[in-house]
């Protein structure tokens, strides 16, 4: 070691500065690739939780009804009322804080393997509003870039540099390390309750409703609108029957949000029905219903999910000749 | 362009191996126009007004150097007004006016001034305030008026500390362009690993304390006790990881193409009052307030009442100077007070110390010195980081109810943040009081070298916050 040292240290400045840092590169490069191997290893071989919702969504669903969204989706569709009343199969594929990409994504992936008879798309309030935080939030996705080729156009919108990032193999867990270690364990299959990719809430919330807010303009981003636009389409030509939801809001509106507004035309330019109970007035006379400003509690899930079923059908008995 | 993003690394990188790559009496114009493709990256209409002043100071430089007297003057403050006129025109028009409009409110008049739609240059208070130093430096015949103008805008402009600093003085950077650097393998690995630390200070410490700070701070109402303890905690550390990260970011930069710019933190966690935490925190800043404004206005050369005065003004300009807010002028204003109260009650603080006992126990001794003087600066910091002036009193009448528990979302960001605080002690303790003991960095066995260089590496891609944005400074 001495020797190669003295070498190191008597050899042209420029020669020893590359060298070395090839040297520090292959190290660099094995204990990334040592982790990474391990983290994936343990990533998927969680069996509860977030993360294994998200590879269940893309590699294992087999239901007839999937539902798609942030939180929202995964509080506000009750799984025992949709069985129950439509006799199909139901998984809630939600995440929470994910957005559009990561719902289109998902989609491609299920698409590939098999066509479910009903895509219910919960559709939030801002959702094609321009903000990075989305873009950001297309890092739930990085697990799976390499083996599910269809959605490498979605994870690469993240940042110009996603292709040379992900020749590590500790990027696409990164932040990952202790909700990989708890995903486990075994107590974590206890801490959430879950049915289904169904997380049900039971705060009841107790807060007067605020005064009717403005609705105020704000910009928005087109790539997001064309992946909505492409979540739809997909479904209308693999004929998945498709509808799109936005959810009650505990909030006083004067109309509705410009992001729901756009989407409402999109729905029908696709042929799509929208159902929009976001200024719901029963929801906003019933705090006791919601968990918080923005999600149902189970309670509230269970009324939701009725009504909707409740509207799909009246909807589609007045379509039928 | 931000340091901690993949296009400066490879702007980085271009620029390094072109300029090692050109004649020595070339490399200036790759600097000045790689700096002005770095300012660029920002906002590229900018640069104008960056051009204006560079072309100002460039020729009040030279006529400061050959008038006498009151020309002499007048040249330096024909400089200093177009430098602060830029300031006060971008940075503090709007403030007057909102501030203008209460006022005017309070009579029932109508404020006919309008407002500015602009957005704040990036860095813009960093190199007006360098370019200042250079008028000032020549007035005071400590320095010659540069005469290459490609030089002298490369002074203002040179990309490592162009928008966050370190602000130099021109008898330390000006002569540098000249200088022929060859490339020099201890020097260029020290720069590196200085870059390297101040990513991991960036992305694995100050960005990731940002999300419970941002969590906290942004809805303080909901926050009591514990929570906005921690938040303030949090937030001493993540500016201090913030800055003085890409203060080793451009440092190291510059280092890497044989250019030595100036410490601008030492530890400053580890003082042991006021004081002599302003002799560490910033010290390019303090050093600017010192040089240009405390010892102008008579320093501690004057009547007591007066040296307070001026130690107060400062203070509170040097709030100013961070934003255009009340909550910085209160930043300011409370540092200013501490080292009044300090130098105040410094007799009635010695017999305390004596009739406790505390000075007979050194090492005790220190550690409530730097633990008081920590918390004094955290209160400072919530005027610093609040949103409003609101917001921090909001804060601190909150602060003692313990009745609410500590708000944890998500547990997995906390046990980042206590890991990457931790991390920061050690590495801070261990230069502080052993600087010489052990070695990771420059240990003689490589082994040791390159495994430490690789777990900073690894660590910033496994707890690195990527999407942390932009530097809080830049602001500034």
């Amino acid at each position: 070691m001495s020797t190669f040292s003295n070498y190191m240290n008597n050899s042209n400045p420029l020669k020893r500065f590359f060298f070395k840092l090839f040297l520090l590169f292959i190290i660099i490069f094995l204990i990334d690739f040592s982790i990474g191997k391990t983290l994936a290893y343990f990533y998927f071989k969680q069996d509860s939780g977030q993360l294994f919702r998200t590879t269940y969504a893309l590699e294992k669903t087999t239901e007839d009804i999937l539902i798609f969204g942030s939180s929202r989706a995964n509080h506000h569709y009750h799984p025992t009322v949709i069985e129950e009343r439509l006799h199909l199969s139901y998984y809630n594929v939600g995440r929470d804080g994910n957005y559009l990409f990561y719902h289109y994504a998902i989609l491609q992936g299920i698409l590939k393997r098999y066509s479910p008879k009903l895509i219910v798309l919960d559709f939030m309030e801002e959702d094609f509003k321009a903000s990075q935080d989305s873009y950001d939030r297309i890092s739930s996705l990085l697990p799976y870039y390499k083996t599910h080729p269809e959605i490498q156009s979605t994870v690469l919108l993240k940042s110009p540099f996603e292709r040379l990032k992900l020749i590590s193999s500790i990027y696409p867990y990164n932040s990952s390390l202790f909700t990989i270690a708890v995903g486990n364990m075994e107590f974590n299959k206890g801490r959430n309750v879950e049915v289904k990719g169904y997380v049900p809430l039971t705060k009841k919330w107790n807060r007067s409703l605020q005064p009717i807010s403005e609705v105020l303009p704000y910009e928005l981003d087109s790539i997001k609108i064309k992946t909505f636009e492409a979540f739809l389409q997909d479904c209308n030509k693999s004929k998945v029957k498709v509808i799109v939801v936005a959810s009650p809001y505990f909030k006083n509106s004067k109309q509705a949000d410009y992001s729901i507004q756009k989407a409402i035309k999109i729905a029908e330019e696709n042929n799509v029905m929208f159902f929009d109970y976001s200024r719901d007035p029963y929801f906003i006379n019933n705090p006791g219903l919601f968990a918080d400003i923005a999600h149902l509690n189970d309670d509230g899930a269970k009324i939701f999910t009725n009504k909707l079923l409740e509207d799909l059908q009246i909807l589609e008995a007045s379509k039928e000749p | 362009m931000l340091f901690n993003s993949f296009h400066f690394l490879f702007f980085f990188i271009t620029v390094t191996v072109l300029y090692f790559a050109l004649p020595y009496n070339r490399r200036w114009l790759l600097l000045l126009i790689s700096s002005c493709y770095f300012y660029m990256a920002f906002v590229p209409i900018y640069i104008l007004i960056l051009g204006f002043t560079i072309v100002i100071d460039y020729f009040a430089g030279i006529y400061i150097e050959n008038a006498q007297g009151r020309r002499k003057k007048l040249f330096l403050i024909i400089s200093l007004i177009a430098n602060i006129g830029v300031l006060a025109v971008f940075k503090y028009y709007n403030f007057f006016i909102d501030n203008l409009s209460v006022l005017l409110k309070g009579f029932a008049l109508d404020n006919p001034l309008p407002y500015l739609n602009i957005l704040l240059p990036i860095g813009l208070s960093f190199h007006t305030f360098q370019a200042m130093s250079y008028t000032i430096e020549v007035y005071r015949g400590h320095q010659k008026a540069e005469r290459h103008f490609g030089i002298y805008s490369l002074y203002v402009m040179f990309y490592p500390q162009l928008v966050a600093g370190p602000i130099e003085r021109p008898q330390n950077l000006l002569h540098q362009f000249r200088e022929k650097y060859d490339f020099d393998y201890e020097r260029v690995s020290q720069g590196l690993k200085l870059m390297l630390w101040g990513f991991v200070k960036k992305l694995v410490i100050a960005d990731r304390l940002a999300i419970y700070v941002n969590a906290v701070y942004n809805n303080p109402g909901q926050h009591h006790g514990m929570t906005l303890i921690v938040a303030t905690i949090f937030f001493a550390i993540q500016i201090y990881c913030d800055f003085s990260g890409y203060s080793d970011i451009a440092i190291g930069a510059a280092k890497v193409m044989g250019f030595k710019l100036m410490t601008n933190f030492n530890r400053p966690y580890f003082s042991r009052n006021i004081s002599e935490f302003w002799k560490r925190w910033h010290i390019s800043l303090s050093t600017w307030f010192k040089d240009y404004m405390y010892i102008s206005l008579g320093g501690n050369k004057v009547s007591i009442p007066r040296w307070y005065f001026n130690l107060f003004i400062v203070f509170l300009i040097s709030g100013l100077w961070h934003g255009a807010n009340w909550t910085y002028i209160i930043w300011g204003a409370l540092n200013g007070f501490y080292l009044v109260f300090a130098i105040v009650s410094k007799d009635f603080r010695d017999k305390i110390n004596k009739v406790s006992g505390l000075a007979k126990y050194p090492a005790l001794f220190r550690i409530v010195q730097m633990l008081t003087t920590f918390v004094l600066c955290c209160f400072a910091w919530i005027f610093f980081r609040a949103n409003s002036v609101t917001d921090a009193f909001t804060i601190i009448k909150q602060i003692p109810d313990f009745n609410t528990p500590l708000y944890i979302e998500n547990p997995s960001i906390m046990m980042y943040s206590l890991m990457a605080i931790g991390l920061l002690f050690l590495v801070e303790y261990k230069n502080e009081f052993h600087k010489t003991t052990f070695t990771f960095f420059n240990n003689e066995n490589w082994v040791v070298r390159y495994l430490s260089y690789a777990f900073l590496v690894i660590l910033i891609i496994l707890m690195g916050v990527f999407d942390g944005g932009e530097f809080i400074y830049f602001q500034f």
